[in-house]
């Protein structure tokens, strides 16, 4: 078997300690601010909602050099340094950071959890205000779009008039360009990566099986359940199926072939775990511990339901946007394949939008945007490096 | 390719166009008419690695292959589409000029003149196929699939109803006026179509019947 790269090894920074990994920002923390007031598109109306968020940098005087990172799906605001209670790195440590692809000694970083999820910012395990229970299924259904409304939010208390950028994979590049579409003078560069403008059948049945196996489990019990009996399994195996959609068939042939566990193959024990297994084991266990399952029943939703084009045709649409993009995708990407990033390529361009698009090579699959990726970085670096001297040239 | 050929282009094209290079490897030509003409310059490039040095080079730029067409632009939104160094790659040379067409005004395409007294001895006096400076490699390892002429690709201008409107020659010791079809290494020509977008099919090459007498 071919050695593999160190970076594919590694893997991300999300669920598994890295070796020797130290982020050069050091400790940074997350704090939490309360906001007046939000209607869901479904209608719903939060008196006020509560947003984790962490920002990194400094603000320039003319407030313009701000970056929103929007997480992915299972990623929260805690997007780089070292989380002071875990001693954990952040979730996109590896690309934000001084002299990074998003370098936090030019830039204003920001990342916030999203709506519905469970980093710290309103979501179903999130306390309803009265009677001091969690919401559970009672909490409204949520949308990309709301997500994104609570991040403008977070803009008006933080004084940001525009965005100099705002950066995303997956879910996060879905905020990206409902941010775009939604609130089109608030945004000058956009950098979706890996995502789409809505998902296929694929797409939805993969997060079926995980929503699935969260509500089949017992212990979900309609999503009312306690600290002692939360649906693990069931988390446990949603988390299972998605990283596995997470990969590619390369890196898992590299990263495991058919090695099996050490310990129980020396002997010769037929039952032995093959690695890929205990692998995907500690990916469901160390999940749980950190990720709420009703949450990942309405992010999943969200994600499903997302359609950047639901109100009318796309050219009429993307009229009135105004920002440049980036569109990056990745080669290996089989979950979110680089057709869906040429399709908004296309209906950008066609609508007059500058874009550029860069199919990365990366062989590691859709989580490619995660792991050490130094030529997916390059480009992040200099598409923002050059747009922001064009920036200061005319403002 | 001849530097002559960048000069003419170059000249060719006037401040503030609106341009496409198709194949734009890394991108240094763009930039150049991006800086010299304050063009609107975009790329099209199959190569990612080239691609990434495009971006680094702060263009517009866009992965894909030109053989999957250019879907992407709409009808005219260029003044020019260059097609400069992979034209006798091509695998249906006249699809892409159609479809150059269709997001251009005007196409400016390069390409090696196979007629070339060089390549013609070689052939006539080795019996081997020829490995000349602007056809570097041997027959099994070049990238080129199409052997043509100055003379085939007027044929093929003429046949497609495209005009062509200027045109310059080159070989090693600069440009060519006199005989360009055994004396020029690399041509390059100024496209405008007239009839070809409102064609529905692509003519089939010879089909017009043209007399030439060049050699």
């Amino acid at each position: 078997m071919a050695a593999l790269p160190t970076n594919f090894a590694r893997g991300d920074l999300q669920d598994q300690k890295v070796a020797d990994y130290q982020s050069p920002l050091g400790v940074t923390r997350t704090e939490t601010v309360s906001l007046p007031g939000l209607r869901t598109h479904s209608g719903f109306t939060f008196e006020q909602v509560d947003v984790a968020y962490q920002t990194l940098g400094t603000l320039s005087p003319a407030r313009d050099n701000a970056i929103l990172i929007c997480p992915a799906l299972t990623g929260d605001a805690h997007v780089a340094g070292t989380d002071p209670h875990t001693g954990r790195p952040g979730w996109w440590d590896y690309h934000v950071g001084p002299g990074k692809a998003i370098d936090t000694d030019k830039f204003f970083v920001i990342c916030a959890s999203v709506l519905g999820g469970c980093g710290g910012t309103t979501g179903p395990a999130s306390s309803r205000p009265g009677n001091g229970k969690p919401y559970g299924m009672d909490f409204p259904p949520v949308t990309v779009r709301d997500m994104v409304s609570v991040q403008i939010k977070l803009l008006d208390h933080l004084g940001i008039p525009k965005l100099f950028a705002v950066i995303g994979g997956s879910m996060g590049g879905m905020q990206v360009l409902a941010l775009a579409v939604d609130h089109p003078e608030r945004v000058r560069v956009c950098i979706p990566i890996a995502t789409c403008i809505s998902h296929t059948a694929m797409q939805i049945a993969f997060n079926e099986i995980g929503r699935h196996a969260i509500v089949s489990d017992p212990d979900w019990n309609g999503g009312d359940y306690s600290e002692g009996r939360r649906p693990v399994h069931g988390l446990a195996v949603a988390r299972m199926v998605g990283h596995v959609t997470y990969l590619s068939e390369f890196a898992m042939t590299h990263k495991f072939g058919r090695q099996r566990q050490a310990e129980q193959g020396a002997n010769g024990d037929e039952a032995a775990a093959f690695s890929v297994e205990s692998y995907l084991q500690h990916q469901g266990q160390n999940f749980v511990k950190r990720f709420d399952p009703n949450s990942y029943l309405y992010l999943t939703r969200a994600i499903d339901q997302f359609d950047l084009f639901e109100n009318g045709p796309a050219a009429d649409i993307l009229r009135r946007v105004r920002a440049r993009f980036l569109v990056i995708s990745f080669a290996s990407d089989w979950l979110y394949p680089p057709a869906q990033s040429r399709e908004l390529v296309r209906l950008l361009k066609r609508a007059g939008i500058s874009a550029t698009y860069i199919n990365v090579g990366t062989e590691y699959g859709h989580d490619s945007f995660l792991i050490e990726n130094p030529a997916f970085a390059s480009v992040v670096r200099h598409y923002l490096e050059n747009e922001n001297r064009s920036r200061q040239l005319k403002p | 390719m001849n530097p002559g050929i960048y000069e003419t282009v170059l000249r060719w094209i006037p401040e503030k166009s609106r341009v496409l290079d198709l194949g734009a490897g890394d991108g240094s030509f763009l930039a150049r008419l991006v800086q010299a003409r304050q063009a609107t310059g975009e790329g099209v490039e199959k190569d990612s690695g080239l691609v990434a040095r495009c971006v680094e080079r702060g263009l517009v730029v866009h992965q894909g292959d030109i053989a999957d067409g250019l879907d992407q632009y709409g009808d005219g939104a260029f003044d020019f589409v260059l097609l400069l160094g992979t034209f006798q790659e091509l695998v249906l040379p006249a699809e892409i000029l159609r479809e150059a067409f269709r997001v251009g005004r005007q196409v400016i395409v390069a390409y090696s003149n196979f007629a070339h007294l060089r390549v013609r001895l070689q052939i006539l006096f080795q019996g081997r196929t020829p490995v000349t400076r602007s056809l570097p490699q041997p027959w099994h390892r070049t990238r080129n699939l199409h052997f043509l002429s100055i003379l085939d690709f007027q044929q093929f201008t003429r046949d497609l109803g495209v005009r062509e409107t200027a045109r310059a020659y080159f070989n090693a010791r600069g440009a060519v006026r006199f005989l360009p079809n055994l004396r020029a290494e690399e041509a390059v020509s100024l496209l405008h179509a007239d009839t070809i977008s409102r064609r529905s099919a692509v003519a089939e090459p010879g089909k017009t019947k043209t007399e030439t007498y060049e050699v």
